[in-house]
């Protein structure tokens, strides 16, 4: 049996590690150190000598081709600086696991990953995320809800690449006006089911036991003037949006119960093929839905879910840019970020991906002259609503998630399922 | 076809014998030593990964290790976590749902695994190319049949609905994966699929050891086949349906796979297990120490389960 002792974090770590080679090196499975072992001590190379740096990010897609162009683009800049991508899992959960994987190993690589706005008090609290303050961040150029995302105890650990917040979008053709209420939102779905035999969902959203019910969760608390706050969940208007949740279902009867396992994949394949009236989703169905052959485009609208109080909320998303604590290209790494965050690079992203940009001042003419939803967009992401800012948040998420997954499969009131995530919530520790 | 009971008796009592044979004649303690080197390397490899996995997650789960929650110097904390498994609920709801499960689903699985290795054992035509058959959803990686079983079950998508609607029977509108007790039958189902295949094919091996005369003298004894295969098939098969019942015992004790694909625990904690408990410990807690204290629980368990086995179904010698 391995003893694992030692004081400091730094320390435990690198036994982990040697323990962790050491177990690799018996599996046989070829070690991956390739351009930079960590030493003993953190030494930095300077951003002007030679040097690779790892970068983790979804390498799939039109995401990843984005990324793949900029880091051809980056390295024309720094003829120096080689950037390895290192593809992450699509599902932004099995990427966390992968990162988490290699920072519990005490690995030095990635040196610069991306990192969803939920991840970044606990990746810094574990001490794997390098303050980022001694580089001098610009945070007032970026929508300040995201820069805040990447804050904890005083400092910044990461910093916003691209933002996105979920909205509802709707049928311009069925609903010419659209709604400024949850009420009216229920009776404009019955009324397109009605109208349109085709639309056999009124409002269609993630109910599937996952991270997406909580971002739909938080929209829907919006409506009813309700916050995510964990050490008070249990209050009227908070029930009122988990009873509005459960009666889309069983009273309303403007949601399949199928919504219970969905996901975004199957909210958009329900929005394009032109069977919901309202679909919940993030940024890139607007692309989806606008390309040329899509049955509904031209048809199609984006608001913020409606608000009775008239602040509504849109759950905030997005990804951020971080630094490996354990890194030794550190520099220029934060030459990559810097790279990634300017305006022409965030709008050929924007416009080839899909993804939103983090800069408010890439929101211009040139942007809306080749996509046009981005004005929609902005206005979604006036409401933009963090979900709670703590190192706990994931043992947050999966008891509000077991609970929207109760209450969604009719297994208990959403009082008293709203009542007893509460007091669960309020033993965990931040 | 031997058990794990009997071959360890073999080569405990091999062993033995053959330690006296060499001490008597023709080897001696060179070539004893020879042995050794030459099963180091083998011996190397387990212990590193089974002996210090083992080792590194018993350590954890007496210590504070949680990298949501670090605590410099990861501290001794006794037995609190395992004091954690015992007050939260969730660890209740796991345990019961992984010894029913396993109960369940190994039953099903026996009893159809037997019923197709018997049919496989007879002469018909085509027998080889059905033999592979029977084992492709065996070998479809678990990840996959349970996507697919997913999207069978799916009631916009899937076939499963569609089938029962055309055939008259009750369920075509069930929302599979949206009710604890209909999510549990798909999960039932898309585990029998890939698994009574192997059950098959492990009582087929240990069908076809079984000599033919054997039934030939019952039957001028006249004996009825059900005779036959109550007093002859299932006493000498008892090996392999040991090795079966362990097997899958085992594995339904850990499934972990087909619930995160299919469910993800849900709906509510209604299909959680313990380890997809033990995953979350682990990796979306980041709770090592906690993490640790299930999988030892779970080692625990897991050989409890193995000695009733052995203990019940020893072969009579």
């Amino acid at each position: 049996m391995k003893k694992i002792k030692g004081n400091t974090t730094p320390h435990k770590t690198t036994q982990i590690k040697a323990g962790s080679a050491l177990l690799s090196l018996a599996l046989l499975a070829s070690a991956c150190g390739s351009s930079s072992s960590s030493g003993s001590s953190t030494k930095s190379v300077s951003a002007s000598a030679k040097q690779t740096i790892v970068f983790a990010a979804g390498g799939l897609g039109s995401e990843g081709t984005a990324t793949k162009t900029a880091i051809a683009g980056f390295e024309k800049l720094h003829p120096n600086i080689t950037v390895k991508l290192l593809p992450l899992s699509s599902s932004s959960s099995s990427a966390k696991q992968q990162l988490t994987q290699s920072f519990i190993a005490g690995s030095s690589t990635p040196d610069v990953f991306y990192t969803d706005v939920i991840w970044p008090p606990s990746f810094a609290k574990a001490g794997w995320l390098m303050p980022l303050n001694k580089f001098h961040p610009n945070s007032s150029a970026f929508f300040s809800g995201e820069v805040k995302a990447g804050q904890y105890n005083g400092k910044t650990y990461a910093v916003p690449w691209f933002i996105n917040a979920e909205g509802v979008y709707y049928r311009k053709d069925l609903i010419p006006t659209p709604p400024s209420t949850p009420a009216q939102l229920v009776a404009d779905a019955k009324m397109a089911m009605a109208k349109d035999k085709s639309i056999t969902t009124g409002l269609a959203f993630e109910g599937a036991k996952y991270e997406g019910a909580v971002t739909a969760f938080i929209n829907f608390l919006g409506g009813f003037g309700g916050k995510l706050n964990p050490s008070n969940l249990n209050t009227p208007a908070n029930k009122k949006a988990l009873t509005f949740m459960h009666n889309t279902i069983y009273s309303y009867h403007i949601s399949p119960q199928a919504v219970t396992g969905w996901q975004e994949p199957n909210v958009q394949s329900a929005y394009l093929n032109g069977s919901a009236a309202f679909a919940m989703n993030w940024p890139y169905l607007f692309a989806l839905a606008e390309k040329p052959g899509s049955i509904v485009a031209g048809k199609t609208g984006w608001i913020p879910f409606p608000s009775a109080t008239g602040t509504p909320q849109a759950a905030l998303g997005g990804d951020m840019l971080a630094i490996n604590a354990k890194s030794t290209h550190s520099a220029a790494a934060w030459e990559f970020i810097k790279y990634l965050q300017s305006p022409s690079v965030q709008t050929q992203r924007a416009i080839s991906a899909g993804d939103p940009p983090a800069l408010k001042s890439a929101y211009n003419s040139s942007l809306y002259s080749k996509a046009p939803y981005y004005k929609q967009e902005k206005a979604v992401f006036k409401y933009a609503t963090p979900r709670p800012i703590t190192p706990a948040y994931p043992q947050i998420s999966s008891d509000l998630q077991t609970m929207i997954s109760s209450t969604l499969s009719n297994q208990g009131t959403p009082g008293a399922l709203l009542k007893s995530t509460a007091a669960q919530l309020k033993t965990i520790k931040g | 076809m031997s058990t794990i009971a009997d071959s360890h008796i073999a080569t405990h009592s091999a062993s033995n014998v053959g330690i006296k044979k060499v001490k008597n004649d023709t080897l001696g303690s060179k070539g004893r030593r020879l042995g050794y080197v030459l099963v180091a390397p083998a011996i190397i490899l387990l212990l590193l990964i089974t002996a210090f996995p083992l080792g590194y997650n018993i350590w954890n789960s007496f210590h504070h290790v949680n990298f949501a929650n670090p605590i410099p110097g990861q501290p001794f904390s006794g037995i609190h976590n395992f004091k954690t498994l015992t007050t939260t609920p969730d660890f209740g709801i796991a345990f019961v749902n992984t010894i029913v499960f396993s109960a369940v689903s190994v039953t099903i699985e026996m009893i159809i695994g037997l019923g197709l290795a018997l049919v496989l054992d007879k002469e018909f035509k085509g027998r080889g190319i059905v033999r592979a058959a029977v084992l492709i959803p065996w070998a479809v990686p678990t990840v996959v049949s349970a996507m697919l079983w997913k999207t069978m079950f799916d009631p916009y998508t899937g076939f499963v609905n569609y089938l029962l609607k055309i055939l008259h029977l009750p369920g075509s509108n069930t929302t599979w994966l949206a009710h604890p007790s209909t999510a549990w039958v798909a999960i039932l189902v898309a585990d029998a699929w890939k698994n009574t295949p192997f059950i098959a094919i492990l009582l087929l091996a240990g069908l076809q050891v079984i000599p033919r005369d054997i039934y030939e003298a019952a039957k001028v004894d006249g004996a009825s086949s059900w005779q036959a295969f109550r007093r002859l098939t299932i006493p000498l098969l008892k090996p392999a349906i040991l090795v079966a019942l362990i097997f899958r015992t085992l594995s339904a004790f850990l499934i972990f796979d087909i619930i995160y694909i299919m469910t993800g625990g849900g709906p509510g904690n209604s299909t959680e297990t313990l380890a997809y408990l033990n995953w979350r410990a682990f990796l979306v807690d980041t709770n090592f120490g906690y993490g640790g204290a299930i999988s030892v629980a779970l080692i625990l368990m897991a050989l409890v389960i193995a000695g009733i086995y052995v203990k019940v179904l020893k072969p009579e010698t």
